[in-house]
């Protein structure tokens, strides 16, 4: 499985759509300048634009090498020789899950010590109303890297099954999409507005609610911007969360994976 | 033990509007360590398929088969075989060295002696200078050679060679075909597919032929070259100067009596036979070449 995961990092170092999205990361360095633009809070904005850029960056990353890494294996028949080896299939199949996991983890680190040079220079320049939480901003960015590890899991899952280019990339953008709004969808439906609605169409949103991925716990952006308190048993719970998601989901998987015809 | 034992095993496929399509038809075969093994079949004959389902890539619809004495599927299995896949595809963007230092490791080989067998295998190939190339700057031809040294690397009991001499030229195809010879005389057992008769002939030491799912025939290479002899060309020499004549297989005897009788010498006597491209035409379309 170790080499598996090497080789998973070492394709991705190498792979022009990796080097493409790397560009991105040159406007960290501009956000004290756009960060101006508001009178009072250049602090704070700066908080936020780091951190929605490395947030769109692992975002990128999560669905064009998630979505792509399994399929583009299968795809070029690069699983014929791999899988001939004496490597299980689960075991390719983690190594090539935690071999991503460990680049966004990576990405996200880098990225964020790039952002907290950003937002240091800002607040030298702009002294802050409340000081910068830098517990707060480490852990939006670890909580954030975990929400697209999360997502690079739904993104193999899709993988497994999958005979065409289209159902890991966009599924993984769904995955996205629905995981961003599934709280606040959740929400309305408890609310009295909600129960306007009919009884079926109410379970069903509940029911999705539980299945579903919820990628609300993980954004810590307001506790890092104004350095509002984590909660500590709140983190914990996401902690937990993440943990029995990412094992349902690689567990269904490799199931999946085990039981695929390399024809 | 038999390198190869495949006992009964079928594959069907449901088709394009959920037709049933037979592609492997109740296969039972032995092949035997020090043995190299040719199995030959039109394009679509099933051979691809039992290899497959051989290294676990394809689950077979019943039937059963050992590698080295392990179930196929099994990682245990996987361990004694080196594969070379039908036009392999290798990950492109390691080049050639790393590739066979992860096919190394994946079999567990230790450092040092992986190291020596990388250097070895590179040079064998001719792929020594490309070595620190990525993959996806290689020829046809070069990514078939890196295939054929990533089977040899962890020296493995059996080999299964998927179409081995194709994307080769002439000097590669030699090469093959040296490397199999070699691994024969070591103990070690070859399974080949191929469409092309005369690879069979010149190394194998059996040949299976398979035709729509289903292995029609299993014979010697030897065995069949030799019960193909359909006559003799004599090279004769007499008072008039040399000449030849060709004489059916069964008036033999009687012609060289006769022609002792006139004072004809034979200076040459050669068989003519059937090549193994007649004998494989004959069972794939039924009819007498």
């Amino acid at each position: 499985m170790f080499e598996v995961f090497r080789i998973t990092l070492k394709g991705i170092f190498r792979d022009r759509v990796f080097h493409g999205i790397l560009v991105a990361a040159v406007l960290l360095p501009l956000v004290p300048s756009v960060s101006q633009l508001s009178m009072r809070q250049v602090t704070e904005l700066s908080i936020t634009l780091s951190l929605s850029l490395i947030s769109f960056i692992l975002l990128l990353l999560s669905v064009f090498l998630g979505g792509t890494s399994l399929w583009k294996d299968i795809d070029r028949r690069y699983t014929f020789s791999v899988l001939s080896l004496p490597i299980s299939r689960t075991r390719f199949l983690l190594g090539r899950f935690l071999g991503l996991a460990a680049f966004l983890l990576l990405a996200a680190l880098v990225l964020g010590v790039v952002a907290c040079v950003v937002v240091s220079i800002t607040a030298g320049n702009y002294p802050p109303d409340r000081p910068v939480v830098w517990g707060n901003v480490f852990a939006a960015i670890v909580f954030d890297a975990l929400k697209y590890i999360l997502l690079v899991a739904a993104a193999v899952a899709l993988s497994t099954v999958s005979t065409s280019f289209f159902l890991p990339v966009f599924g993984t953008i769904a995955t996205m999409l629905v995981g961003s709004a599934s709280q606040q969808v959740y929400e309305y439906v408890q609310s009295p507005a909600g129960e306007k609605l009919t009884p079926l169409l109410r379970q069903c949103a509940n029911a999705l609610y539980y299945v579903l991925p919820n990628f609300s716990a993980f954004d810590l952006k307001v506790n890092a911007i104004y350095g509002v308190p984590l909660s500590g048993q709140g983190t914990l719970l996401t902690v937990l969360y993440f943990a029995v998601y990412v094992a349902m989901l690689l567990l269904v998987a490799t199931v999946l994976f085990s039981r695929r015809e390399m024809k | 033990m038999n390198a190869i034992e495949i006992a009964g095993l079928s594959k069907t496929y449901t088709g394009k509007k959920w037709t049933r399509v037979d592609a492997l038809k109740n296969l039972s075969l032995e092949v035997a360590q020090g043995e190299i093994f040719g199995f030959l079949g039109p394009n679509g004959a099933g051979k691809s398929t039992t290899i497959k389902t051989l290294l676990g890539l394809i689950r077979p619809s019943s039937g059963s088969a050992r590698l080295m004495g392990e179930d196929i599927g099994t990682a245990a299995a996987r361990k004694h075989v080196g594969y070379l896949p039908e036009n392999p595809a290798f990950y492109d963007y390691l080049n050639a060295e790393e590739y066979l230092l992860f096919v190394g490791r994946s079999f567990g080989m230790p450092e040092g002696l992986l190291g020596q067998r990388c250097a070895e295998v590179l040079q064998r190939l001719q792929l020594w200078d490309a070595r620190k190339r990525p993959m996806r700057s290689y020829s046809k031809g070069m990514v078939q050679r890196v295939g054929i040294a990533q089977v040899l690397i962890h020296d493995p009991e059996v080999y299964i060679l998927d179409e081995p001499m194709s994307g080769l030229d002439p000097v590669g195809r030699a090469l093959v075909k040296e490397i199999m010879t070699e691994l024969k005389q070591r103990g070690k057992c070859v399974f080949f597919s191929t469409h092309i008769v005369s690879d069979v002939e010149s190394v194998c030491d059996r040949v299976g032929i398979i035709t729509k799912g289903e292995l029609r025939s299993v014979e010697r290479v030897e065995a069949v070259l030799e019960r193909g002899v359909v006559g003799y060309q004599l090279t004769l020499k007499d008072r008039e100067g040399s000449r030849e004549l060709y004489v059916p297989r069964e008036q033999l005897t009687t012609t060289v009596g006769e022609l002792a009788v006139q004072g004809v010498e034979i200076t040459l006597l050669e068989p003519r036979r059937k090549s193994l491209e007649d004998f494989f035409l004959e069972i794939v379309t039924g009819t007498a070449v």
